[in-house]
C-alpha cells in the first residue's frame, strides 16, 4: 500500500492537526507515515494543507499527488485540483464532485467550534478507507485523553453519514504493532536531552520554535523565552560557564543576531549548542517555507578565526543522533556546534525508529574547585585544556588571554594561544570521520543530498538505481571520494555542489529548487529526466 | 596567587580605582560572612571597567558588548548557588544591549549590575554615549551632543528593579555599604556609580562639590521622585518580590 493524503483548509482550520491525526491512525494500525506540513504565515483564513504519506515501507517523504483530497473550503479546492489522482471529500457547505459530508452541520449540532470540522474530516476519512471506528477512538482517546469526548463524537457522525451514503473505497488492515509518530522537532529536543541537555534559551522564530513549545513542557529541562536571539545565545554561554549543558535554537534571521557570541564561545572555549532551522530566505524571506540556503552562513558565521562544528541531518531520525552527537562534542572540544536543519525536517513528522538508548551523555572532567586560579586554557598536545566552572577561581575571556585566562596582547602568547585552539579542529576531524557521510544503495552513478532533500532523493535513487551519499558534516569537512555526481540541494547557488567542486574537485551537475517547497520524489524524477 | 593578576592598566586618578577598591572590600565581607569566594561570579563587558575581571581574584567572565546581564541569568539560573556580579560601562549597558536591562529588571533576575557612568566612551578614546549631557562636545559630537541623556537610575526602577541604588566613586565607604546591599539583595539589584573620566569627562570637582546623600525612598513614587535628581546618592529603592529563578524553578 502507498498511499498519498491531503487535507487542506483555512489557518483556523486545524489542518495541521488533523494531519497529525489522521497520521496517528495509520500509525496506530502499524503503516510507515510521513507527514508534510505546508502553512502560510497567517493565524485565520488563507491556505494550509497537510499531505500524509502512508506506506506499508519505510516512507520519508510525501508524494505529490494526492489518491484522496479533503477540502474544508471551495476556494482551497481550486489550489489543489492540479495535484488531485484520486477521490475528494469535501464539506457539503459547498459543492464538488466526490463524496460530501455535512461537515459544519455535523460540528453545529454538537455545538462545537468550527474547528472541530478536522474530527469530521477523520471520521469521514476512516469510513473511506473502511476503518474500524474503534481504531479511530483509541486514537482519539490516546491523543486528548479524557478531552477526546466532543471530537469522537463529531468523529462518528461524520463516519455514519459517509457508512449511509457511500461505501468504503477499500478496507484498510492492519500491518503490525502500532508505531510512533515524531517530529523532527522533538526528535532533536530528545537527542539534546539523551546527551544531557540540562537548559535551553530560545526567541520564537519559525520553523525553529516547535523545539522550543517542546521543551517547555519537558521536566528535567529549563526552558525559557528571553528578550531577543542575542540574550538567548547570551544565556546559553551563561549556563554553559556554570557548568550545565545548554543549547539554542532559531532560523537564519535569529542566527544572524547571534553570530558575535559564536566567535565568543569559539575564543572563550564554551561549549554550545545552536539549532539553526532553515527557511527560505534572505531576510524575511518566505517564513513559513522550506530552504536550504544557509549552508555558507553558518559555515564561517562569526570574524576571527576558531575551531567550529557544522552538521545537518537528513532525516528525522538522524536528528535525534545528531543533536546528542553535536552536544557531546562540543563538550568534548569546548568549542561551539551548529545543527543546520530545515523546515522540511522540523515540521515533518515520521514514524520514526528512534533508539533512546543509543545516545548517552559522554561526561568529561569538570574541575568545580581549586585553590587559587585555574589555568583554564593550559596548553595541552591536544588543544583542549580541562573545563572548570565556579566555585573554582576560572576565567573566560573574550579576550586573547594567556592560559590563566587573563588578557593579553603578548605576541608570543596570541600565537600559542590561537594554535592551541585550532588544534583542535584536527582532533574533530578525527572523531566525526566514520559519520561525516553515509552512502546508500548501490549503482553507478551517485547522487549527492544533504539535510531533508535525503528523503526525495533516496526514494528516487531506490528506483531508478543510484548510489547516494548524503553528507552529514561541513565543518569539518570530509569530501567522499567521487570523480562526479549529481548534486540536490534547494537553494539557487548549489552551495554544497561548490563545496564539492572546490575542496573535492567533484564534477557536480546540480539539480536545485529554491521555490520553498521541498522536492517530491515525482518532481525530482522528472528533473533528473 | 594575586601576583598572577594583571597590573592595572587604568589611567592614573581613574573613577574605576574606588570602585574597585570598594568591590574588594566588599568581597573580603561576603566571604568573612561565609560566603565563599569562588561563589561570587564577576562577568564584565567591553570598556574600560571591563578590564576588572584581570584584577580579582575571583571566576569571571569578561564578555562581549552589551551583553552582561543575559550571561549573568544563564549562570545564575543554571546554578543558583552563586553570586553572579556584573559590571557594566554607561555604554555597555545604556547604549549597545540596553534591553537586556529592562528584562532583566522586569523578571527581577537575583544577580547585581554595578553600571560605572562617567558619560564617555573612554576606551575608545572620548565619543558620546546615552548618559552624555546635552550640548556636551566629544570626539563625535564636535558641535555638542544633541540628544538629553538618559537616567539609568529611573530607567531600573520603573522597568521593575527590586534594588536601585545610586553611587559615587569618590565615596568608597558608601559605595562599598551599598555593594553589600546589592549583592546580598534577593532580586535584581542595579547600581549606579557616578564616574569621573579623568581623561575625557572629568567630573570629580563636580561630583565633589554636588553628590547629595539621600535616604531611601518610602514608597515608589518617592523612589522616583529621588532618582529623577541625578546628583542623589544612596539605596533608592528595595523591596521584595519572588525572583526569576524562584518562579522558574516552582515548575520544573
Amino acid at each position: 500500500m502507498d498511499l498519498n493524503i491531503c487535507i487542506s483548509g483555512a489557518a483556523g482550520d486545524g489542518v495541521k492537526e488533523a494531519g497529525e491525526l489522521c497520521g496517528r491512525l495509520f500509525a496506530e494500525l502499524g503503516y510507515n507515515v510521513f507527514i508534510y506540513q505546508e502553512y502560510q504565515s497567517i493565524i485565520r483564513g488563507g491556505h494550509n494543507a497537510s499531505v500524509i504519506r502512508i506506506s506499508d515501507k519505510k516512507v520519508h517523504s510525501h508524494r505529490r499527488y494526492y489518491d484522496l483530497l479533503i477540502c474544508l473550503e471551495d476556494y482551497i479546492y481550486e489550489i489543489h485540483s492540479p495535484y488531485l489522482k484520486g477521490d475528494v471529500i469535501f464539506d457539503s457547505k459547498f459543492s464538488c464532485d466526490g463524496f460530501g459530508i455535512p461537515m459544519t452541520e455535523i460540528v453545529k449540532e454538537e455545538h462545537e467550534p468550527l474547528i472541530f470540522r478536522n474530527a469530521a474530516s477523520i471520521g469521514a476519512l476512516s469510513a473511506y478507507f473502511g476503518i474500524d471506528f474503534d481504531t479511530v477512538e483509541v486514537m482519539f482517546r490516546e491523543r486528548f485523553g479524557e478531552k477526546a469526548a466532543g471530537d469522537i463524537i463529531i468523529a462518528k457522525n461524520a463516519y455514519e453519514y459517509y457508512m449511509r451514503n457511500y461505501s468504503p473505497k477499500m478496507e484498510v488492515k492492519r500491518n503490525g504493532p502500532k508505531k510512533k509518530l515524531v517530529s523532527g522537532a522533538v526528535a532533536i529536543a530528545d537527542g539534546m536531552i539523551k546527551a544531557g541537555l540540562e537548559y535551553y534559551y530560545a526567541y520564537p522564530m519559525t520553523p525553529a520554535s516547535p523545539v522550543l513549545h517542546y521543551l517547555v513542557r519537558k521536566r528535567g529541562v529549563v526552558a525559557y523565552q528571553p528578550e531577543s536571539e542575542i540574550s538567548a545565545i547570551a544565556m546559553t554561554i551563561g549556563s554553559a560557564i556554570a557548568g550545565k549543558r545548554s543549547a539554542t535554537g532559531t532560523s537564519g534571521g535569529g542566527f544572524a543576531l547571534m553570530c558575535e557570541s559564536i566567535g565568543l564561545a569559539g575564543i572563550a572555549e564554551i561549549p554550545i549548542l545552536i539549532i539553526e532551522a532553515q527557511r527560505s530566505g534572505p531576510s524575511t524571506g518566505i517564513a513559513t517555507y522550506n530552504g536550504q540556503e544557509d549552508l555558507d552562513f553558518v559555515l564561517y558565521p562569526s570574524h576571527g578565526e576558531f575551531p567550529l562544528i557544522a552538521a545537518s541531518p537528513y532525516c528525522i531520525e538522524d536528528g535525534f543522533r545528531m543533536a546528542g552527537e553535536l552536544l557531546n562534542l562540543a563538550w568534548r572540544y569546548q568549542t561551539p556546534a551548529i545543527l543546520l536543519t530545515d523546515k522540511h525536517i522540523v515540521e515533518s513528522m515520521e514514524t520514526a525508529s528512534i533508539d533512546e538508548s543509543s545516545m548517552k551523555k559522554q561526561d568529561i572532567e569538570i574541575t568545580k574547585r581549586s585553590e587559587g586560579l585555574v589555568k583554564r586554557y593550559a596548553v595541552t598536545e591536544s588543544g583542549v585544556s580541562d573545563y572548570a566552572v565556579p566555585p573554582a577561581i576560572v576565567k573566560f575571556n573574550s579576550n586573547e588571554h594567556d592560559e590563566f585566562g587573563l588578557t593579553t596582547d603578548d605576541a608570543e602568547i596570541r600565537k600559542m594561544m590561537h594554535e592551541k585552539r585550532m588544534k583542535k579542529e584536527k582532533l574533530i576531524e578525527r572523531d566525526v570521520a566514520d559519520s561525516a557521510h553515509h552512502q546508500f544503495l548501490k549503482g553507478q552513478e551517485c547522487i549527492v543530498t544533504w539535510g531533508s532533500t535525503f528523503s526525495a532523493v533516496y526514494e528516487v535513487a531506490e528506483e531508478l538505481g543510484y548510489r547516494v551519499v548524503v553528507i552529514r558534516y561541513f565543518r569539518p569537512f570530509i569530501p567522499p571520494e567521487l570523480k562526479k555526481a549529481v548534486v540536490v540541494e534547494c537553494n539557487y547557488t548549489g552551495q554544497l555542489a561548490r563545496m564539492l567542486r572546490e575542496k573535492a574537485g567533484v564534477k557536480v551537475k546540480s539539480i536545485l529548487k529554491w521555490d520553498g517547497r521541498p522536492f517530491t520524489p515525482e518532481e525530482l524524477k522528472e528533473r533528473l529526466g | 596567587m594575586i601576583e598572577l593578576l594583571k597590573k592595572i592598566e587604568w589611567c592614573p586618578g581613574c573613577g574605576n580605582f574606588g570602585i574597585l577598591r570598594a568591590f574588594n572590600t566588599t568581597v573580603e565581607k561576603l566571604t568573612d560572612s561565609g560566603i565563599e569566594r569562588g561563589k561570587i561570579m564577576v562577568v564584565a563587558g567591553i570598556g574600560c571597567h571591563g578590564k576588572l575581571p584581570d584584577y580579582v581574584e575571583l571566576p569571571s567572565f569578561h564578555t562581549i558588548h552589551g551583553r552582561v546581564l543575559p550571561a549573568l541569568t544563564g549562570i545564575k539560573l543554571a546554578n543558583p548557588d552563586l553570586f553572579p556580579v556584573g559590571f557594566s560601562g554607561d555604554g555597555d549597558a545604556m547604549n549597545e544591549g540596553l534591553e537586556h536591562l529592562l528584562h532583566s529588571a522586569k523578571r527581577n533576575t537575583d544577580v547585581t549590575l554595578f553600571m560605572h557612568n562617567n558619560g564617555v566612551f573612554g576606551l575608545t578614546t572620548g565619543q558620546f554615549t546615552a548618559t552624555t549631557p546635552k550640548g556636551v562636545k566629544t570626539r563625535t559630537t564636535p558641535y555638542g551632543n544633541p540628544e538629553e541623556p538618559l537616567n539609568p537610575s529611573l530607567i531600573a526602577l520603573v522597568s521593575g528593579a527590586t534594588f536601585v541604588a545610586r553611587a559615587y566613586a569618590g565615596d568608597m565607604k558608601q559605595l562599598s555599604e551599598i555593594m553589600y546591599e546589592a549583592i546580598t539583595h534577593k532580586g535584581f539589584s542595579f547600581v549606579e556609580i557616578l564616574q569621573p573620566c579623568v581623561s575625557f569627562n572629568n567630573t570629580w570637582d563636580y561630583y565633589r562639590k554636588n553628590v547629595k546623600k539621600i535616604k531611601t525612598a518610602k514608597d515608589f513614587d518617592d523612589a522616583l521622585r529621588i532618582s529623577m535628581d541625578k546628583l542623589n546618592t544612596g539605596i533608592i529603592y528595595r523591596m521584595n518580590r519572588e525572583t526569576f529563578e524562584e518562579a522558574m524553578m516552582r515548575t520544573k
